[in-house]
């Protein structure tokens, strides 16, 4: 055994980050925003119904990780867990970054980004301007438009849900519960950097408790309303819980590289040890599984029923190019991960982890990519073409926008508080922690 | 009168709390002992690394045990369902493509026989169930499920003697050490 850490060997206030010393890292993250935002200003000005699509894919998976991390605070706090405090505080500025997401966000407000993205908004307005014309409601003219193309029929039954008013509510409302949540837990937090006090600790516990709930209609409804909806007449009610999986495997996946980098660069080794890639390593590989056992069930019950409607989505999937990536994205996003995370060793290696934790990444990205980009050509060709030719290109560019400007506005802002929360009473807990 | 024959099975001794018998058990690692073992009412974090245990051959065990449930599940659905004779349910095909189908019972199998595994696997491991076990006649070990804290070292092992293994207990402060006998 190791020596044991007591609050005499961790530096008084904690570890500030120095963002000098992870200038190399910021650096990268700051050229690559830079270079995708020039190339989606271009793109998001010439092309804007494809690269619609490459905004959305971007946004959606620089949001799931930070979901992802609200999950992991929130999920760490209510269940009382002392293993993780010596990480919740990244967790925390990791979920802080929901209003830098919701900033990347905002061009999906834009009229002509949301026609070609999410049809249904293109016909509400369509019958908002006969309504206009007419006097009548927007339902009663989308009603109209249905004796026309049956179709429709569909969007006049969804109406209490699936109206634009509605959608623009819901999208603030998904933004204002996560940064409540991200911005009030770490508020506290940070509070206890200074005073110390176990009040900070009960009150975080119940206030997580409690918002649990609100979280996960939030992450639920948030996937219902970009995603699903790419297909107005398509449904699947594990829509929500395969979305979270995806959330949760990936942020578990950049904390582990995070907490990698941080310790090479000499912060948090005191507080951070192998039993702590363990027990991360544990979650990654518990995820790996839900995530398959999700995916599984949902793939299963829509392949048994058969029903038209349904198996839309896993046709078009099964179609083509996209069949191979269906496959790649069963062997690479569970097989693979889930034989190297079985062994409890690999585990505790950092090399094993830091590859697998970036395969995992890489994967989560092709798992989004997957979801929406196969709705794009038929969407936008009207079923004429399953691929936009070159349209693969505008996808890199948004996500290198993306994913540049919110790791770098991340990595800049990890010197603002202790990198670890100093006072807080379980902390050395966590430091000693085996399992 | 009669004389029964005896067999040492080994020294008893009794630590006063988890603490002492953490560092006792270190010791007796470090002193090349083999064939010993602690005795507490509950689990001691970190005893198994304190006593130099090796990782266990169970997680390997399962791990197959897992892969043949596996096996045996998707071939007795395959074999039967596909080529012995060809079952077409809700118009699905009989061929390779039904594996969505077969899953739910793979899935099933695989954990069944791992979960077997790791009992079976465990109880043969730790030489279990057995119908007595020598230290029972001692007078003192039934506090072990109380409040007693035991190392036990075998007469078996390489390294006891009579006399040093003693003296080396009560070095590293073991109380009421004891000469265990069972009869054969």
């Amino acid at each position: 055994m190791s020596h044991h850490v007591t609050f005499q060997d961790l530096p008084e206030g904690g570890e500030k980050f120095d963002p000098a010393r992870g200038s190399k890292l910021i650096g990268g993250f700051a050229m690559a925003g830079l270079i995708g935002l020039i190339g989606s200003a271009f793109f998001f000005f010439t092309r804007t119904d494809t690269f619609a699509y490459s905004w959305l894919f971007a946004v959606f998976v620089a949001f799931t990780v930070v979901v992802g991390a609200c999950f992991w605070i929130l999920l760490h706090n209510a269940s009382n867990s002392g293993w993780g405090i010596s990480i919740r505080r990244l967790f925390e500025n990791l979920a802080n970054m929901i209003l830098v997401v919701g900033l990347f966000a905002l061009p999906l407000l834009v009229p002509a980004v949301q026609n070609p993205l999410w049809e249904w908004m293109a016909h509400h307005r369509e019958a908002a301007h006969h309504a206009h014309d007419s006097g009548e409601t927007v339902k009663e003219a989308l009603h109209h438009m249905a004796q026309e193309d049956s179709h429709l029929h569909i969007l006049v039954e969804k109406f209490g849900y699936l109206n634009i008013g509605g959608w623009y509510v819901r999208f603030f409302l998904y933004f204002a519960i996560l940064w409540f949540i991200a911005s009030t837990l770490r508020k506290r937090s940070v509070m206890q950097d200074s005073d110390g006090n176990i009040k900070h600790t009960i009150w975080s516990r119940q206030f997580s408790c409690l918002l649990l709930f609100f979280f996960a209609l939030t992450a639920t409804f948030a996937s219902v309303d970009w995603l699903m909806t790419l297909d107005y007449s398509w449904f699947s009610t594990m829509w929500g819980v395969y979305i979270f999986a995806g959330c949760a495997w990936s942020s578990m996946a950049v904390m582990i590289l995070l907490v990698t980098w941080l310790k090479s660069l000499g912060y948090l080794n005191k507080v951070v040890t192998d039993e702590h890639y363990h027990l991360m390593g544990k979650l990654l590989f518990a995820f790996t599984v839900f995530w398959a056992y999700i995916a599984f069930s949902q793939y299963f019950l829509i392949w048994y029923a058969n029903i038209t409607e349904e198996t839309r989505f896993y046709l078009t999937r099964n179609t083509e190019t996209w069949r191979w990536v269906s496959i790649f994205i069963l062997v690479g996003h569970f097989a693979g991960p889930f034989v190297i995370l079985l062994d409890q060793q690999r585990k505790k290696k950092t090399r094993w982890m830091v590859g697998m934790c970036l395969w995992i990444l890489f994967m989560h990205v092709v798992d989004i990519y997957w979801n929406i980009i196969p709705e794009r050509g038929p969407s936008l060709t009207h079923g004429e073409e399953w691929l936009i030719p070159y349209a693969w290109i505008q996808d890199v560019f948004a996500l290198l926008a993306v994913i540049g400007g919110v790791g770098f506005v991340f990595l800049r802002g990890l010197g603002k508080f202790s990198l670890y929360p100093c006072r807080d009473p379980r902390l050395i807990e966590s430091a000693n922690v085996v399992n | 009168m009669s004389t029964t024959l005896k067999r040492v099975h080994g020294y008893l001794a009794e630590f006063d709390n988890p603490q002492d018998l953490y560092h006792a058990a270190e010791h007796v690692r470090d002193q090349g002992y083999q064939r010993w073992d602690v005795h507490t009412p509950f689990p001691v974090h970190g005893m198994d690394v304190a006593m130099g245990n090796p990782r266990s051959k169970l997680p390997w065990l399962v791990f197959f045990g897992g892969a043949t449930g596996f096996t045996v599940a998707f071939l007795m659905q395959f074999l039967t369902q596909v080529i012995i004779y060809p079952t077409v349910v809700q118009g699905k095909p009989t061929d390779i493509y039904t594996l969505p189908a077969f899953f739910p019972v793979m899935f099933e199998l695989t954990i069944l026989f791992s979960a077997f595994t790791t009992l079976f696997g465990l109880l043969a491991l730790i030489g279990l169930p057995r119908l007595n076990h020598p230290l029972f006649a001692s007078k003192r070990f039934p506090k072990f499920s109380d409040d007693g804290f035991f190392v036990c070292i075998e007469a078996r092992d390489a390294k006891f003697t009579k006399e040093g293994t003693k003296s080396f207990l009560e070095g590293i402060g073991g109380k009421n050490i004891e000469l265990v006998e069972d009869e054969i």
